[in-house]
């Protein structure tokens, strides 16, 4: 037996235990020679060794796209960040800000504080941008005081930006990011973090009580504000979370998209907000290519779903449904086929849609499921499909194509740059009409696959994927030495 | 003391307070009652108290003592590094002041004895002058063979037998195994292995220069270049283009081969993380499909494997396919496979690195798999040849992300025409060096299989990024360098023990510490160091 010293279990076993196979000190060695020292093509001839004939990329390729939504030559050292969130920016691989983060920053973060409305389109960043100031606001040497109120109008979304407030914030010490959403909070002790994010009503519940001390907030966040504004119950709950708080503090207002009569409504919320705006025909990101297939009935929908899974590279990918009994039917029929999917839809509650969120977040499930309650903020990189299996409609009996709700569902994809794929399907005159009009709106051509021929189909989804990637969405500055 | 608790200072086992003897205590009246419980009770937890504090302070000493033999180590580590170093830098600039003087020597055609050049050193320089079309004439194969004499030894005699280990394509068995012998980490292996890295290193060089001498437009064409990989990649496009002219012709073929290929195409995208097993189906799948390409029904044309190799294989004993030919559709669903795979990293594993292991996982287990294997060795080759391609930084590739050709050579990518953008390009290299590091840092130590793709060539990728001349350094190596080793820690260690903490002191630390231009490419380096000490508390120094 084994003295005790040798007994107790050690916390930690030094990583570097079992040196297995361990041949070197640091890999010094020589330099591979850089092919630096050849001569490419054009040089070969004149035998030159070095490469001043290299050319310089031309700065008018790089920069010819200063409306991108991406574009920007500024880096986040110039905005004047905490030096902590900058480290938790770069963890995260975020190395330039984009268009809308360059563009709204400064502003957010000028003295005195002003209210912002900000619109800028699915996937370039405006989360990170109202993160960033919320980040900067708060005093962190009062860690259990709210200084941040973040209002989302789904549960899901609220977690998904707590869990973006706490990445960048990584390094950030005695950050506390609570999530204000049902069963989340401690009746106990109420809320005791500096940054809360949370669901209005969840909210107001927690004011009321008196768990929640908004004395000494300073900023107030609405995530998807034409949906929170727009909504009667949220948007009333909106309206009172408002009225309690101080009238000194900041609000910032963002969304993809905003309808004339809620921005009118948003401009009465945030009094003398600086705006920034976007005109409907530039509200499609360029990254996702946008294409639509032609079912012959509605019943071929679903072998013809299955099939798209061979046409392209798919990371994961989202299918929007219309009804719960066809998100239940398509997830048979989809694991019968190898896929590992989940199904969310208003038939579950609170924590089991965070389990099965979680599941397709990490990975473990690559197909999700869902009714429209995701269509809007869930922000997954690795989406690269985004499946309207049933065109979205709104209005008394479902007799309006929702234009909306499409551009949020295919801004599932696509995200910060990326290149993303979606397929309408199609199946009659009216889901026919319905999409047009959509796609008329936004003055987008929806191109056409075909279910028959595989072969022919695999090749123009390709060729359709090149043709939006080498639209050059995000463009570099070869000026910025500082990538 | 071994097996037992410490000794305690003094006094018996159940001594009560009054120490009275055990027998009397026993028998006295009451011995029964709750207040003697209650004092037998506190003895004890006073004695477990004691040992437990005993326990506590032989643990703490130990640790202290394992901390001073960590950093005994870690000096001497620090002082090897730097001999090494020194070495180096003379090494390199003898060989510097010979290049300088190379111009001087005529062209000559490379001499194919190795050893009769009176001075080594001036040779090396020659054979990779880019000035030199004869070396157009030596095949690969040739210019491998000469890797020793390029050796501009530093440790010669030791470097010798490793030559071909620089070859990272070669299934260099020699290498393989010395690489086991010099398990323990002691200054004269590490010396060894240093000298086996500059072997790689030359070779590269040898590679690189013959790739662009077999771009250029010289008369001479150049049919194999020693730059394989990126001919079995272009013969590999060439086969693509025959499967489709046969399928006009073979109605069979076409029927199969497009259901094949999306088949492929979507059990390599299902594919996912979370424990053994999950992933079943689709291997399953994706070995089925390939048997059936090996049984040909569809009678698709015969290939020879070698032309998709990088070394010509002889047949051999025993191994399950060792016919000279093959059926073209089998080369082309490993092809489809390995492009399957490699896209799925660039567009899955670039937003998110962690999704490329799966793959990784797959890519081991058909290559790995005997059944798929010809005369013995795996057909990995024809994955490597696109990898190579899409991402030349793992192969020592450098350039300048500012120039048109620099970009050409470091895997920035075109698409009609235009090079994609900054943020694209670096989402591919990051699902790259993820992808990379899951093909190569597979652990094969309880499979019966032979690991198609051992985790050498992830320490010479690595070493040949973390060599980079400072003034060559670029975001896209730091790119592909995190991506590499982010998530990968684990294994790395686990390959490499000691040796791995040293490597990413050197790629975490000091690589990103001498980079001219602080780039947020560059700090997320940095960034990956603080994030290892946060979440394991190994700092790297």
């Amino acid at each position: 037996m084994a003295d005790l010293a040798s007994r107790i279990t050690k916390p930690d076993e030094a990583p570097a235990a079992a040196p297995e196979a361990a041949p070197v000190s640091a890999p010094a060695s020589e330099e591979p020679k850089a092919p630096e020292n050849e001569t490419s093509i054009e040089e070969s001839q004149s035998n030159l060794v070095k490469n001043e004939y290299e050319v310089e990329i031309k700065l008018s390729d790089l920069q010819n796209d200063t409306e991108s939504p991406l574009y920007s030559v500024s880096s986040f050292d110039e905005l004047g960040l905490p030096e902590a969130v900058n480290r938790g920016l770069l963890a995260i691989n975020f190395k330039k800000p984009s268009k809308v983060q360059e563009k709204c920053l400064p502003l957010m973060l000028s003295d005195p504080p002003r209210n912002m409305i900000a619109q800028s389109q699915s996937g370039t960043g405006k989360t990170a941008a109202f993160v960033l100031t919320v980040l900067s606001r708060i005093d962190l040497s009062k860690p259990h005081q709210p200084q941040a109120l973040l209002l989302a109008p789904s549960r899901e979304l609220a977690r998904q930006i707590q869990t973006v407030v706490q990445t960048i914030g990584q390094f950030c010490e005695n950050l506390i990011v609570e999530a204000a959403i049902p069963g989340a909070i401690s009746r106990e002790t109420g809320v005791r973090g500096s940054v809360v994010v949370g669901t209005p009503g969840t909210v107001m519940d927690l004011v009321k009580r008196r768990q929640f001390d908004i004395s000494q907030l300073k900023v107030l966040v609405i995530d998807e504000a034409d949906n929170m504004l727009d909504q009667q119950g949220l948007g009333d709950q909106c309206v009172r979370v408002k009225n309690m708080l101080p009238k000194t503090i900041q609000i910032l207002l963002f969304s993809a998209t905003f309808p004339d009569k809620v921005l009118r409504f948003a401009e009465r919320f945030a009094p003398n907000a600086n705006q920034m705006k976007l005109k409907h025909k530039e509200l499609t990101v360029k990254g996702i290519s946008q294409m639509f297939m032609d079912c012959p009935t509605e019943k071929d929908k679903y072998d013809i779903l299955c099939k798209l899974y061979g046409l392209m590279t798919i990371g994961s990918s989202v299918i929007f449904v219309r009804t719960r009994e066809t998100a239940n039917e398509i997830q048979k029929r989809m694991e019968a086929d190898g896929h590992k999917v989940s199904a969310l839809h208003g038939a579950y509650e609170g924590q089991s849609r965070d389990v099965l969120l979680d599941e397709f977040r990490s990975g473990r499930s690559k197909v999700l499921i869902t009714t429209n309650v995701l269509a809007r903020g869930i922000d997954v990189s690795s989406v690269s499909m985004v499946i309207n299996y049933d065109i979205p409609m709104k209005g008394p009996g479902e007799r309006e194509p929702d234009a909306e709700t499409y551009l949020h569902r295919i801004g599932r994809t696509g995200r910060f740059g990326r290149v993303g794929v979606s397929i309408s399907f199609v199946h009659d005159r009216r889901s026919f009409e319905a999409l047009s009009q959509i796609a008329q709106f936004y003055g987008i051509d929806l191109i056409q696959l075909n279910p028959n021929d595989l072969d022919d189909t695999e090749r123009k989804v390709q060729e359709v994927i090149k043709s939006s990637r080498a639209q050059a969405e995000y463009v570099p500055s070869a000026t910025d030495s500082a990538v | 003391m071994a097996g037992s608790s410490p000794a305690r200072p003094n006094g018996n086992q159940w001594a009560s307070p009054s120490s009275r003897s055990v027998i009397s205590d026993i028998l006295a009246g009451d011995r029964n009652s709750e207040a003697r419980h209650r004092l037998l009770i506190e003895a004890a937890r006073r004695e477990h108290e004691r040992v437990r504090e005993e326990a506590e302070r032989v643990y703490q000493e130990h640790l202290l003592r394992q901390e001073q033999e960590r950093l005994v180590e870690e000096r001497k580590k620090e002082e090897e590094r730097i001999r090494a170093e020194e070495q180096l830098a003379a090494e390199r600039r003898k060989l510097n002041a010979l290049k300088a003087k190379k111009i001087e020597i005529p062209p000559v055609l490379p001499d194919f004895e190795p050893a009769k050049a009176p001075s080594p050193a001036p040779k090396p320089a020659s054979t990779a002058s880019p000035s030199q079309p004869p070396a157009t004439q030596v095949n690969g194969k040739t210019l491998f063979e000469k890797q020793p004499e390029l050796q501009p030894a530093s440790a010669p005699a030791a470097a010798k037998p490793f030559g071909g280990f620089g070859q990272t394509l070669t299934s260099a068995q020699p290498a393989t195994a010395a690489l086991k012998q010099s398990t323990p980490a002691s200054a004269a292996s590490s010396q060894l292995a240093t000298s086996n890295l500059l072997g790689n290193n030359i070779q590269v060089n040898g590679t690189a220069t013959a790739t662009t001498i077999a771009k250029s437009p010289t008369p001479a064409p150049v049919q194999q270049g020693p730059d394989r990989l990126a001919v079995i990649h272009k013969n590999l496009k060439e086969l693509r283009k025959s499967m489709l002219d046969q399928a006009k012709a073979n109605q069979a073929l076409k029927a199969r081969m497009g259901d094949m290929r999306r088949e492929i195409r979507k059990c390599v995208g299902q594919l996912t993380g979370g424990g053994a097993g999950v992933n079943r189906q689709q291997n399953n799948t994706i070995a089925a499909l390939l048997r059936e390409a090996l049984e040909n029904r569809v009678q698709s044309q015969l290939v020879d494997p070698n032309t998709f190799l990088v070394e010509s294989r002889a047949p051999v004993q025993g191994p399950t396919n060792n016919d000279p030919q093959v059926p073209s559709l089998f080369i082309y669903l490993l092809n489809v496979f390995a492009k399957a795979t490699i896209s799925q990293f660039i567009n899955e594993g670039g937003p998110r690195p962690e999704t490329a292991d799966p793959v990784g996982v797959c890519i081991a287990a058909v290559f790995s798999d005997p059944a798929f294997a010809w005369r013995g060795a795996s057909m990995i080759d024809i994955l490597l040849a696109k990898f190579r391609i899409v991402c030349p930084v793992l192969w020592g590739y450098r350039g300048s992300e500012k120039t048109e050709q620099g970009r050409a050579r470091i895997g920035w990518w075109k698409d009609n025409g235009r090079w994609v953008t900054e943020q694209v390009h670096f989402d591919r290299m990051t699902g790259l060096g993820a992808g990379f590091a899951a093909i190569s840092l597979r652990n094969f130590a309880s499979s019966k299989k032979q690991n198609p793709y051992p985790p050498r060539h992830y320490w010479a990728a690595m070493a040949k990024i973390v060599n980079t001349p400072s003034g060559e350094i670029s975001n896209t190596q730091c790119v592909v360098l995190k991506a590499m080793i982010q998530n990968y820690e684990e294994k790395f260690i686990h390959a490499y023990g000691t040796a791995a903490l040293a490597a990413l002191r050197t790629a975490l630390v000091e690589f990103p510490a001498r980079a001219p231009v602080k780039s947020s490419a560059v700090n997320s380096l940095q960034v990956v160091h603080d994030l290892l000490r946060k979440s394991t508390g190994a700092a790297l120094g």
